[in-house]
């Protein structure tokens, strides 16, 4: 019988798969003109994507998801980001978002909670690696 | 150094939610924000280092981004009003080093708070 069990140590390397999904010069531009920036680079049918353009395809809902852990998003405050790139995503890229649970540490009623997504494409070149670092509260007993 | 200052307006948090995919409430309802305890609506932090990083594609080209970090240090109410948050972006790159690796030093800041900083390495 499984137990949840609120988020800890235990789910470090718990991984989720998500489906492919197409990089499109549309979104490139929407995300390029939702920061303002009018690089011709992010226009076109040849479009590249700016650097943080890989978080719309690195969402960490995946986890926040997973009834398992208990988290909430209401709860989870977003510490801070990075991203790694081996070149700039484009239009045409079918990518594979796999995210990882990397870190978990818990002090008291609150996790900080380490997530890395990669961004691989369906041929298997890595593109770019995304981490999260989350800051969590667990949700206060009645 | 180089700068820049965006307001950042209740507009731009609607565009930029819809681009990226980022629908928490605390980026577009005052009621759901103040819930949890802020003054306002805030400003998505990832939006903060967008604009950031314009600084750094505008220096060195997109492709030349190797790796970017950014911590969100402070929240940014952002008022339904004309001006919004005044963003105000800073850059200073460093010189090459062995590798031919500059290193860019983000600072964003609302009035006197660091309200955000990172860091990206761009090949020369």
């Amino acid at each position: 019988m499984l137990v949840a069990m609120p988020i800890s140590t235990e789910h470090v390397g718990r991984r989720y798969l998500a489906e492919p999904i197409t990089v499109t010069a549309q979104k490139i531009q929407e995300f390029a003109d939702a920061l303002g920036d009018p690089n011709p680079a992010y226009r076109g049918p040849d479009a590249i994507a700016p650097p943080t353009f890989a978080i719309t395809l690195a969402s960490f809902e995946a986890v926040l998801d997973d009834p398992e852990l208990e988290l909430a998003l209401a709860r989870t405050i977003h510490m801070d980001q990075s991203f790694e790139h081996a070149r700039p995503l484009r239009a045409g890229d079918v990518v594979v978002p796999v995210a990882s649970i990397e870190k978990v540490r818990s002090r008291g009623a609150t996790d900080m909670i380490t997530v890395a997504i990669t961004l691989d494409t369906v041929d298997g070149e890595h593109v770019a690696t995304a981490t999260a670092n989350l800051f969590h509260s667990r949700e206060e007993d009645a | 150094m180089t700068t820049l200052t965006i307001p950042l307006t209740r507009e731009k948090l609607v565009r930029y939610a819809g681009a990226s995919g980022d629908f928490n409430p605390i980026h577009y309802s005052d009621h759901f924000a103040r819930k949890l305890g802020q003054e306002s609506v805030i400003g998505h932090g990832m939006l903060t280092m967008g604009l950031a990083m314009r600084l750094v594609t505008d220096f060195a080209a997109p492709e030349k981004v190797r790796s970017c970090r950014f911590r969100f240090k402070r929240p940014v109410p952002v008022p339904d009003d004309a001006e919004g948050a005044a963003l105000h972006l800073e850059l200073e790159a460093s010189d090459p080093d062995d590798m031919g690796v500059i290193t860019c030093s983000l600072t964003a800041r609302v009035g006197d708070d660091v309200v955000g900083s990172g860091k990206a390495e761009v090949v020369a």
